[in-house]
């Protein structure tokens, strides 16, 4: 039950004019993702890939409940987005790439403060908060204010907060953005132990060697539709280079030909 | 219920556990409040002991010995001079820059000319006073001077007339409530002020509590948390609501304190006019009141893409809440009318005229307390729409 299904999702916003203007149109909508559709199993990392602008975050907004879908439906675990979010959302952990914890609190206090609004018990707080900021190295810098860690803290702070409750789904939009090396490290091998204790992890990146390394299967998103939904073999294998990068401009490029077109 | 409690105290330990906070926010406004408005008091009484210590420098001509002697053994400290030795020209010149303060000038032989108000020939004599109404001095001189001056004419009226200028004698007896006096400059002043610090106390926290999720980001690792977006309404306005209380109680002692000071120059004022009663009613009044303005101020963070929209949007609020409140101000009375008492802000100042004024209406309290929690309630729906609206707490 531990599968995450998005079936044929659409959803658009209608524009403002200062939005219809930055994009030099005179649509008064915009169609964010279009019949979307893919399943992340458990013990996989699904990667989602896509320009800026594509639908990804939308996509990893739909499935958090914090969007509704206009047309599909989500299904968490056997939980729909639209009918059951309370219970998607006890199942989920989001980490947004736009986070910025608030500077003045400790990860100490971040931590109990998120894991008593999912409802966890003191004492599972306390051990849960042990494994994760051990994990991160954190416990030495928990009762720091979040305004004097290094941005690579923070942002092991804002994953540890993310999973408060040992969540099985994980969605996790751009967690290495910004870091360097040996943070990243840090992020993307923990990704991998989620993967093996047999969590559903999606995750949303731009960097596609992140992909190439984590990623059991792949989603191209662009313009809003899914172009490729497949293994990582098979993608790479699909182009004459083998290689993720070059699949990914053609398909970039052919997109902005066909539009132009 | 559980989860309004972990949202209130978090936003309550936020500002708490925050010196800078505690002190801009809660000690800051009672403490500038007593520290200005004792030193606009100071200034005012210095003022006052300034000009009424200054020695008058009067120029005189032909001026009787009478009024001469009169004026010497005023209160006032004067000097008198007259004017052998300068022109007239060159004493208005002087009063104009500010170094003499007055020039008196009496015909020649002023009394004998009085003496023969009988003669067919009478001419009623002009007596001629400069004065430069832009110099405290001067002004004060010119206002010592002429009261000695009407003194001195009905004195000449009761000479020519004997008592048969008096019509009648009068007797004054003041039949008043000295604790209405102090009551009526606290009514004046007090709600104003109260409005004006209650909402920048939560001007000065609110924005940051709900639009400073939204910019951080945090806004969505909360809504993705499984708590009901009433839940996390009614936490923030409870804490804000509590956080600016205690900021408007710190300016409401503030200025109880400093007002006696600021007023003790033209009256009598003194704070220990108002009994447990009426702190206790004016404290509901307070709560009821700061529970509205929270609630305004949330719901405008929650719409607001950023605090910096926030505190744009909040301050036209701000402005018509001041008017409402100065718009009172004069009338030193409140209300009458029930319906004044469902008006948001504008009951909330009525009730506290009323109350300062000692002539509260226990109707009139419940209108605006129920009234007030209506639209709290009101304000906690809209606030919970706009945490589930998609278009705006996503909007970019």
């Amino acid at each position: 039950m531990n599968t995450l299904e998005v079936k044929n999702i659409k959803k658009t916003f209608k524009l403002s004019r200062k939005q219809r203007k930055l994009d030099k149109t005179d649509e008064k909508y915009k169609v964010a993702v279009n019949d979307l559709s893919f399943t992340a199993y458990p013990g996989e990392i699904f990667g989602l890939l896509g320009p800026n602008g594509a639908g990804k975050t939308t996509c990893l907004r739909t499935i958090s409940t914090l969007i509704k879908p206009d047309e599909g439906d989500i299904f968490v675990g056997g939980s729909s987005v639209i009918t059951d979010s309370f219970e998607v959302r006890s199942k989920i952990g989001f980490l947004t790439s736009e986070l910025k914890l608030e500077d003045h609190f400790t990860p100490n206090y971040l931590f109990t403060y998120f894991s008593r609004l999912h409802g966890i018990l003191e004492e599972d707080i306390e051990k849960n908060r042990n494994e994760l900021f051990k994990r991160f190295g954190i416990d030495e810098f928990m009762e720091v204010k979040v305004g004097d860690l290094s941005s690579g803290m923070k942002q092991k702070t804002s994953i540890a907060i993310s999973l408060v409750h040992n969540p099985n789904f994980i969605i996790f939009d751009e967690p290495t953005n910004g870091l360097d090396v040996l943070t990243a490290r840090s992020v993307t091998d923990y990704l991998i132990d989620l993967k093996n204790q047999g969590k559903t992890v999606i995750l949303s990146t731009h960097i596609l060697s992140v992909v190439e390394k984590l990623c059991n299967r792949v989603g191209i998103i662009i313009n809003g539709k899914m172009k490729v939904n497949d293994t990582i073999e098979n993608v790479k294998n699909s182009h004459p280079s083998k290689d993720l990068e070059e699949l990914f401009f053609d398909l970039v490029k052919e997109e902005e030909e066909g539009v132009l077109l | 219920m559980r989860n309004v409690l972990t949202v209130f105290k978090k936003e309550f330990y936020r500002v708490i556990t925050d010196k800078r906070l505690i002190f801009t926010a809660i000690l800051l406004p009672g403490l500038a409040i007593y520290v200005m408005y004792s030193l606009m008091g100071n200034a005012i009484g210095n003022e006052v002991e300034d000009i009424s210590s200054h020695k008058m420098i009067i120029y005189t001509e032909n001026m009787p010995d009478d009024l001469h002697d009169a004026i010497v053994d005023g209160t006032t400290p004067v000097e008198f001079h007259d004017l052998s030795d300068i022109t007239v020209d060159d004493v208005k010149d002087k009063i104009y820059a500010g170094d003499i303060d007055l020039l008196i000038v009496f015909p020649e032989d002023f009394e004998t000319v009085l003496d023969g108000y009988q003669d067919v020939d009478y001419v009623i004599p002009s007596v001629s006073v400069y004065y430069n109404p832009s110099e405290k001095y001067s002004e004060n001189s010119y206002y010592v001077v002429t009261s000695f001056l009407g003194n001195y004419g009905y004195s000449i009226n009761l000479d020519r007339h004997g008592d048969d200028l008096t019509i009648f004698n009068t007797s004054l007896e003041k039949v008043f409530d000295e604790n209405k006096e102090s009551a009526r400059g606290f009514a004046m002043l007090l709600p104003m002020l109260i409005i004006m610090f209650l909402f920048s106390g939560a001007m000065s926290i609110g924005p940051d509590s709900i639009a400073g999720e939204k910019e951080r980001g945090t806004i969505a690792t909360l809504l993705v948390t499984p708590i009901k977006r009433g839940e996390l309404a009614i936490g923030k306005v409870l804490s804000l609501s509590v956080i600016s209380l205690m900021s408007a109680t710190s300016s409401f002692i503030g200025i109880m304190f400093s007002l006696p000071n600021l007023m003790g120059s033209s009256g009598e004022m003194s704070n220990g006019i108002y009994g447990i009663k009426e702190y206790v009613l004016i404290f509901l009044v307070l709560l009821a009141t700061v529970l509205v303005i929270v609630g305004l101020i949330s719901m405008i963070s929650a719409y607001a893409k950023n605090i910096k929209e926030a505190s744009m949007l909040i301050l036209p609020l701000y402005f018509v809440s001041i008017i409402v409140a100065v718009s009172s101000m004069f009338s030193g009375e409140a209300s009458s009318s029930l319906v004044t008492y469902v008006i948001p802000i504008y009951s909330s100042i009525n009730m506290l005229v009323s109350i300062l004024m000692f002539e509260t209406v226990p109707l009139h309290l419940i209108v605006m307390i129920a009234s007030s929690l209506v639209y709290v309630a009101i304000l906690i729906f809209i606030i919970n729409k706009l945490f589930q609206s998609e278009k705006v707490m996503f909007s970019k």
